[in-house]
């Protein structure tokens, strides 16, 4: 895996996160919920959401459940657990100072 | 929390899996439904938008792997996968799964539960606080070998040296001894031991209490601690033991605790010791008559002591000298005497930890352990070489697999994975064969009746053993031709295997296995015969006395509470009673078992006036009649007879053995020897009779005993405890007859023994034949393992050169020719085994010959029997072995030579 991978695979981490911390949401919410909010600017492609959704899972950040969709479907919730909350703070602070990093050295130079 | 969500993720991957699967697949069928329903509602119709979203979506199967991945279960799932392949794969070669199964199950079964025996009787170590303070302390013989403390004085001696030891303690050696209980005679394994015995070794009774010093002494009641083992088997863990009384050798005792559950006995060589009762007991217990009324206790003791915090080995070793040379001034009769067994005035001080039984029977016992082990080792190595040889065998068969999977695609790492798991499959299932074996192989060896109880358990360190080495045996052998198959060159392999260039090499890997299997085998059944060749010998020995129409009846007065008197008419009716049944031609009535022996020191008079000569001694007993019957022919003198009392001089019969031995002349009527435990027990010798076997055949070829001599035990001052009788009629029934009289002189008297001397002979074989039987068990599983093996590798080297054999036959070779060229190769093989197996039997042959094999600690011996080397033998154990290689390598040879010519150049 190349760097530049890993780098939009922790942000996507980021993305969804920062999605489900408000309420648990399933798959495909989330992807709409992520284009909505960033203004159609950041498109998730769901060869990538699934395998993060379940990673961070696996890593215990986030759980899931099964419930009912608005249209009364069974679909799987995400939520944040505890370790996942503490997680996004950290990621988030993460973000902040590279995203301002990088946002200085493209000013200065 | 996390860690707990981590975890239970994980599991549930693992033990949900076709749940989470189908999860998945609900969890992407939903998106796709909300995406076609979201493109649906821009304007598109039904169809357009699930298309439009499936295209978004991309490959669903993919998506489903990745997420998968993402779990970590990808390597779980290869695994289940490659396992049920593996499970497939054995199933459909089941011929080859069967015969790598059992080898397997049996040598680690057979391993196991031999292991076992051994293990209880020679390995295990008992579990003493702090045994790295314990010492074992001897007193020397006269050249200054550690014997054995021979009496409670001396050891009391050693027990005042407080400053040294914070604590010392002395126990027998265990000794047979017999109780009542549920109404019947039992023989039981007693030690006598010192009131300290407990607590110099650290442990604490389970129950009650041990016995105290006041217990200790003389003419005190007798108590007695019983063993936890006997506790719990012979009185069901019954907590009404303390305080119950066991009338043992018809004296009453009072059990007043139960050892340690970790405690077998003071030696534990698998004899578990039943109870413990206070030294003092002894001469009331002794089964010698003559050690009940002497005034010291002489008694074989282990001394073991504490040494005190900070008192080094050396300091004890120098004061136990001190001591040595004070007793020798202060007790010269003791030390006077010549001879190998004569005490000597040196201490021996040995760490406890340094010493398994005595130090001088710690070699040639460890000789013999190590001789079981070095077999149940061969076997073990024959089963895994033969493991090994099917393995390659069956890798190389399949290298044709390999390539077709290779060039589908598989990888390098999936192959091996694969036969990796198939391996340790086939050795997980061997190892679960073996533990079933093992389990059946120790109930049956439990059943076997011994003269003497082995507490016995599957070791589970051994089975853990020989399961490992089966594990490491089948990754090892599986790999290798994992990895040499996945190395093999695709084209060539694919194209056409016939073309291959056959293998002339003779010095293969399989080549050796073979040999080596072969060769082991022939050891084994060369082992064998040397334990055949002992028991034959055995059987043609002189028995000297009359067996047929001979029978005993052994019971003991003392257990219905008999006065001395009574005890006598008792017996003088019996022997009446018996002298009258119809047939009886002669009766007798002795102490103990006929031919019998107590091995014991005496001192032989030297007629000169010179201190006497130690040496060693058999006693039998006898009474009058007893020559008579058993038809021992007198040579010089007279036998037993009614002028000798416990109140006229001591008399013996000596064997002529012993007259020539240690009198110098066979005629030694009128010469002297006593007890070198008692210095007032000078005996006469009133009659010389001819030599004869005792009670033990095996024993007399392998360890003949000291020169016997009979002592009659109306001298003794005790009982008669048997009645001996010779009929002209059946003495089958004469053994019934004989138990009906004893019901009709008292219902309450119990029956110890009753059988028939033909049936004491036998029983005396019943060790011997039953290591016999074991060797040969273990040497036959080696000859068919490696007959299996030969078996693989022939079929293999036949299906290998079909082609050449279907050339050679349309060239006109004939069936016989090629059953010739495979035969020869097999010939070979066996050829070289069998001289290479044969030379390493004679030389073990040889060693034993040679073997000094005996080592006297003044307690018994241990001995080997020193074989000749029969050429016959060696003859026979070669034709078998030909012959299991011929049947071996025949049923292969005979599928080439009738294979048509056509259908062996089609083959593969």
């Amino acid at each position: 895996m190349s760097d530049q991978t890993d780098v939009l695979q922790g942000t996507l981490d980021l993305l969804i996160m920062r999605t489900i911390a408000l309420e648990p949401m399933h798959g495909w919410a989330i992807a709409q919920r992520i284009n909505q909010i960033s203004d159609e600017l950041l498109r998730v492609q769901q060869g990538s959401l699934y395998p993060a959704l379940h990673r961070l899972e696996h890593q215990g950040w986030i759980m899931a459940e099964w419930g009912a969709s608005d249209n009364n479907r069974r679909a799987r919730f995400y939520a944040l657990t505890k370790a996942g909350r503490k997680q996004l703070t950290t990621e988030v602070e993460k973000w902040e100072r590279l995203s301002a990093g990088v946002n200085l050295l493209l000013q200065r130079t | 929390m996390r860690l707990w969500h981590i975890l239970r993720s994980r599991l549930r991957s693992i033990g949900f899996r076709g749940r989470r699967e189908s999860d998945l697949s609900e969890e992407l069928q939903l998106h796709l439904e909300r995406e076609t329903d979201r493109l649906q509602a821009t304007g598109l119709s039904r169809e357009d938008a699930r298309l439009q979203a499936l295209r978004l979506f991309g490959g669903v199967e993919q998506i489903k792997e990745a997420a998968r991945d993402a779990r970590g279960t990808g390597a779980w799932d290869a695994l289940v996968r490659d396992t049920r392949h593996g499970l497939r794969r054995l199933v459909r070669d089941w011929r080859f799964t069967t015969a790598a199964v059992l080898i397997l199950g049996i040598a680690i079964g057979a391993n196991t539960a031999i292991f076992s025996v051994v293990n209880a009787v020679l390995f295990r170590r008992e579990a003493f606080a702090e045994p790295d303070r314990l010492v074992n302390i001897y007193q020397n013989d006269r050249s200054g070998n550690p014997m054995i403390v021979t009496s409670y004085s001396a050891y009391m001696e050693i027990a005042e040296y407080t400053d040294i030891f914070s604590g010392a303690m002395a126990a027998s050696i265990p000794n047979p001894t017999r109780y009542l209980h549920d109404g019947a005679v039992r023989d039981a394994v007693v030690e006598y031991a010192t009131a300290t015995y407990l607590s110099v070794l650290g442990l604490q009774p389970s129950r009650g209490r041990w016995f105290d010093q006041t217990e200790e002494r003389r003419g005190a009641p007798i108590v007695a601690v019983i063993g936890y083992q006997a506790w719990t088997r012979l009185f069901r863990g019954d907590p009404a033991i303390v305080g119950r009384v066991i009338r043992m050798e018809g004296v009453p005792v009072t059990i007043v605790g139960v050892g340690p559950a970790t405690l077998r006995g003071t030696l534990d060589i698998g004899l578990g010791t039943d109870f413990w009762l206070p030294v003092t007991a002894l001469p009331a217990m002794a089964p010698v008559p003559a050690l009940r009324d002497a005034p010291t206790i002489f008694a074989p003791l282990f001394v073991k002591a504490r040494l005190r915090e900070g008192v080094a080995v050396a300091q004890a070793a120098a004061a136990m000298n001190i001591l040595g040379r004070r007793l020798a001034e202060e007790n010269p009769d003791q030390f006077r005497n010549t001879g190998e067994f004569a005490l000597g005035p040196g201490i021996t001080v040995i760490p406890s930890t340094d010493v398994r039984i005595h130090p001088r029977a710690d070699v040639p016992f460890m000789a013999l352990a190590s001789l079981v082990l070095v077999i149940v080792g061969l076997v073990l190595a024959i089963a895994c070489s033969n493991l090994a040889t099917l393995l390659l065998v069956r890798g190389a068969a399949r290298a044709k697999e390999v390539s077709v999977r290779l060039a589908m695609g598989a990888t390098r790492r999936q192959l091996v994975r694969h036969l990796l798991i198939e391996s340790l499959l086939l050795s997980l299932a061997g190892g679960i064969a073996g533990c079933v074996l093992a389990w059946w192989g120790m109930r049956t060896l439990q059943t076997i009746d011994l003269p003497f109880r082995v507490d016995m358990n599957v070791d589970y360190r051994v089975l853990a053993f020989a399961i490992a080495l089966s594990l490491v045996t089948g990754v090892v052998f599986g790999l290798a031709p994992a990895i040499k198959a996945t190395r093999v060159d695709l084209l060539q392999t694919l194209r056409d295997e016939g073309l291959q260039p056959i293998d002339h090499r003779r010095l293969t890997l399989k080549n050796a296995l073979i040999v080596a299997q072969v060769a082991i085998s022939v050891l084994l059944l060369g082992g064998t015969s040397i334990f055949l060749q002992a028991t034959s010998a055995a059987r043609e020995q002189r028995i000297g006395y009359a067996v047929d129409g001979v029978a005993m009846l052994e019971t003991d007065v003392r257990f219905a509470g008999y006065s001395d008197s009574a005890a006598k008419t008792a017996y003088d009716d019996l022997l009446r009673r018996i002298e009258a049944i119809p047939g009886v031609e002669a009766a007798a009535l002795l102490r103990g078992l006929p031919m019998a022996s107590n091995t014991m020191l005496i001192v032989v008079d030297s007629a000169t006036g010179q201190p006497g000569s130690e040496v060693e001694a058999t006693m039998l007993e006898a009474g009058p009649g007893f020559f008579d019957t058993l038809r021992i022919p007198l040579l010089y003198g007279r036998v037993f007879d009614a002028r000798d009392r416990a109140d006229t001089p001591r008399v013996a019969v000596i064997t002529e053995a012993m007259a020539r031995k240690h009198f110098g002349a066979v005629d030694a009527v009128g010469r002297r020897f006593r007890l070198q435990t008692d210095p007032n027990s000078w005996t006469e010798v009133i009659g010389v009779v001819r030599d004869t076997g005792t009670g033990d055949f095996e024993d007399d070829i392998i360890d003949p005993i000291a020169p016997p001599y009979y002592r009659s035990y109306t001298q003794s001052g005790s009982q008669a405890t048997t009645v001996l009788a010779r009929t002209s009629r059946d003495a089958a029934s004469l053994v019934a007859e004989m138990q009906r009289e004893l019901r009709a002189v008292d219902v309450t008297l119990p029956v110890i023994t009753a059988k028939t001397m033909a049936q004491r002979l036998e029983e005396s074989r019943a060790v011997p034949a039953l290591v016999a039987t074991l060797f040969a068990i273990l040497a036959g599983l080696g000859l068919v393992l490696a007959s299996i093996g030969l078996y693989a590798v022939v079929a293999f080297a036949v299906a290998r050169r079909s082609r050449e054999i279907g050339i050679r036959m349309a060239l006109g070779a004939r069936s016989q020719q090629v059953v010739g060229s495979i035969a020869r190769g097999v010939a070979g093989l066996v050829g070289v085994a069998t001289g290479i197996g044969l030379f390493l039997a004679v030389l073990l042959m040889l060693a034993l010959r040679t073997s000094s094999g005996s080592a006297g600690i003044g307690i018994g011996s241990i001995s080997v029997y020193r074989p000749s080397i029969d050429p016959l033998a060696l003859l026979a154990i070669a034709a078998v072995t030909a012959l299991v290689g011929v049947a071996a390598a025949f049923v292969p040879a005979r599928r080439a030579a009738r294979m048509h010519p056509l259908a062996a150049l089609r083959h593969e």
